[in-house]
C-alpha cells in the first residue's frame, strides 16, 4: 500500500494533465501547426524510436558532460570560498551576474570564442549549472556539525580528513538539491547551444529545424524527447538520493 | 598498568586571559590540575568555564598567560592523542552507526590511536548499547546519543578528559544515570577530568575538586576539595555532607554574582 500509494498520486497527476490536454485540443478543434494531440505526438516518437533515441542521447550526454565540468570547477572554487571570506565576498557579484545574464545574449559568442561543436555547447551548459553548484558546495562545505569539527581539531586531523568524513558528507544534501535545479538548466543549455554551434544532432538542432520548415510533429515529439530525458534524470536523481542521505531528515519524511 | 597513557597528566593554567572583542571573557586565571584528579568547574551561563575549557583543550588561542598539559602545550597535547573531548552537543555523524561513530576518532589519521575495536565494542556494552551497535544517531533518544559521545572519548584511551556540559541537554532523570555512569567510567581509569557543568549537584558529585567561576569578567571565585569517599554511589547525594557541601558552593555562587 505504502509503496502503490507512492506510484499511484503522481500517475493520477499525469494521467489527468495528458488527458486534460488531449480532451481539450480535441474539443476546440486547434489547428496542428498550433497544438497537437499528446496522442499525435506519441505516435510520432513510436513511429521512429531510432531517430528520436539517437538525437536524445546526444542531448543527454552534452548536457550530462556540461554538468559535470560545472560540478568540478563549482567542488575546487567552492572549496576555495568555504575557506575565505574574503574569496567569498570577491566571488559572490561574479557568480550573481552569470546567473542572472541570459545565456541566450552571449551563446553566439560563445560559439565564436571556442569554434563550433562539442566545446560551446559544454561550455554554455556548464556556465548554466555552475551558478547554484558553487552556492550549494559553499554553503553545503559550512553547514558542518560544529561540535564534530572541533572533536576532529582536538585529535589534530589533517585537512583532507576534515573534508572527506565530515565536511564533503554534510555537503551532500546541498549537492543534491543543486543538481536538482541543474537537470532542468542543463538541459535549457544544451538545447539552446545547439541552436548556436552548428552542429547536426541533438533535440535542439531537431526543435529548430522544426520550427525552420514548420514540422510540428516533430518539433512537438522532440519537446516530449527533452521532457522525458529531464523527467528520468529526476527519478534517477531520488532513487541515488534516497540510497545515499538514508540518513538525512528529507530522506525520512517521505519514508 | 600502562605507563604513559593510562596515567593522567597534570594541567597548568598560569595567568590566562581571553577576549571577545569587548568582553573579557576570563581574567588572569590560575589553575592547577595533579595528574589523575576530577575537577568541576561550575558557574552561571557566561562565566567563561567553556572558553577556559576550549582554552585547555587548544580549540581556542590565549590572548596572554600559558597552558600546559602534561610537558607541552595544548597543541602538543592534540598531536599525541592526549586530549579527549565530549562536547555540549553529542556531535554524532548521522550517516554513521552508533559503532562507527564511538570509533571516528581512534581511526583518524594514518595510525590508530586508543582502545582497540574490541575494547571500543565493549565499551558500548558497558554503557548500555550493545543492542544499538548498528544503529543509526537518529534512532536514539538524546541520552543515548550522549553516552555514544562519552564512549567516542574514552575509546582514545586519553590521558586527558575534557567535558564540556555534556548532559546540558538531558532530562533530569536521564541526567542522573549518566552521572552514575560517568563516575564509574572515570573510576576504573586515571585520567585528569575537567568537566564544565552549571549544576552544582553534578559537580559535587562527580569530581574531586571543585571550581567555581563568575563571569564578566571570567574569574575563580572559590576553589573546594571533594572529600565525599570513593566509588561514589547515589546514596551519598542524601547525605549531611553532601548537603553541607551543596551550601557552601552555592553561597559562593551568590557571593561571586554580588560583586
Amino acid at each position: 500500500m505504502r509503496t502503490a500509494g507512492r506510484w499511484l498520486a503522481p500517475m493520477i497527476g499525469l494521467v489527468v494533465f495528458f488527458g486534460l490536454w488531449e480532451v481539450l485540443v480535441r474539443a476546440f478543434d486547434v489547428r496542428t501547426f498550433v497544438l497537437l494531440r499528446p496522442s499525435t505526438i506519441l505516435a510520432e516518437l513510436a513511429g521512429q524510436p531510432g531517430f528520436y533515441w539517437r538525437n536524445t542521447m546526444v542531448t543527454a550526454r552534452e548536457a550530462l558532460l556540461g554538468y559535470l565540468v560545472a560540478l568540478a570547477v563549482a567542488l575546487l572554487w567552492g572549496a576555495l570560498m568555504a575557506r575565505s571570506r574574503f574569496l567569498e565576498q570577491a566571488s559572490t557579484p561574479v557568480a550573481v551576474l552569470i546567473q542572472v545574464t541570459p545565456i541566450v545574449a552571449y551563446a553566439p559568442s560563445a560559439v565564436l570564442w571556442l569554434g563550433r561543436g562539442l566545446r560551446p555547447i559544454v561550455f554554455i551548459t556548464g556556465l548554466i549549472c555552475l551558478v547554484p553548484l558553487l552556492f550549494g558546495v559553499t554553503t553545503g562545505l559550512r553547514s558542518a556539525d560544529l561540535a564534530a569539527l572541533d572533536l576532529m581539531a582536538v585529535v589534530d586531523a589533517p585537512g583532507r580528513e576534515v573534508l572527506r568524513r565530515i565536511r564533503l558528507p554534510y555537503a551532500l544534501p546541498y549537492l543534491f538539491s543543486a543538481t536538482r535545479t541543474c537537470v532542468g538548466l542543463a538541459l535549457i543549455g544544451a538545447v539552446l547551444a545547439e541552436w548556436y554551434a552548428l552542429v547536426d544532432q541533438g533535440l535542439g538542432r531537431r526543435i529548430q529545424e522544426a520550427i525552420d520548415f514548420n514540422q510540428s510533429r516533430q518539433l512537438w515529439a522532440s519537446i516530449y524527447a527533452v521532457a522525458l530525458l529531464g523527467g528520468l534524470a529526476i527519478v534517477v536523481l531520488n532513487v541515488v538520493e534516497r540510497r545515499v542521505l538514508h540518513w538525512h531528515p528529507s530522506a525520512r519524511t517521505l519514508g | 598498568m600502562l605507563p604513559d597513557r593510562a596515567t593522567g597528566l597534570a594541567i597548568e593554567v598560569g595567568a590566562v586571559s581571553k577576549r571577545f572583542g569587548p568582553t573579557v571573557a576570563l581574567e588572569q586565571i590560575d589553575l592547577s590540575v595533579p595528574p589523575g584528579q576530577f575537577v568541576s568547574v561550575v558557574g552561571p551561563s557566561g562565566c567563561g568555564k567553556t572558553t577556559l575549557l576550549r582554552l585547555i583543550a587548544g580549540l581556542t588561542a590565549t590572548d596572554s598567560g600559558t597552558i600546559t598539559v602534561g610537558r607541552g602545550g595544548p597543541r602538543a597535547a592534540q598531536r599525541a592523542r592526549q586530549l579527549g573531548f565530549v562536547p555540549q552537543s553529542p556531535g554524532l555523524l548521522p550517516w554513521r552507526t552508533v559503532r562507527a561513530n564511538a570509533r571516528l576518532l581512534t581511526d583518524v589519521g594514518r595510525r590508530h590511536s586508543g582502545l582497540s575495536p574490541a575494547a571500543v565494542d565493549e565499551l558500548l556494552e558497558q554503557v548500555g548499547l550493545a543492542d544499538f551497535r548498528h544503529a543509526y544517531p537518529h534512532e536514539l533518544s538524546g541520552g543515548m546519543q550522549q553516552r555514544v559521545a562519552l564512549v567516542r572519548a574514552f575509546a582514545l584511551d586519553a590521558p586527558v578528559l575534557l567535558m564540556d556540559e555534556p548532559f546540558a541537554a538531558l532530562d533530569e532523570i536521564t541526567r542522573a544515570e549518566m552521572r552514575y555512569l560517568l563516575v564509574r567510567l572515570c573510576e576504573e581509569r586515571d585520567a585528569t577530568v575537567v568537566f564544565v557543568t552549571h549544576s552544582i549537584a553534578e559537580a559535587v558529585m562527580l569530581a574531586d575538586r571543585v571550581i567555581v567561576m563568575t563571569g564578566r569578567p571570567g574569574r575563580i571565585e572559590a576553589d573546594m576539595a571533594i572529600p565525599l569517599s570513593r566509588p561514589r554511589h547515589p546514596e551519598q547525594e542524601e547525605t549531611s555532607e553532601f548537603f553541607a557541601l551543596l551550601t557552601a558552593l552555592r553561597r559562593s555562587l551568590r557571593v561571586g554574582a554580588q560583586r
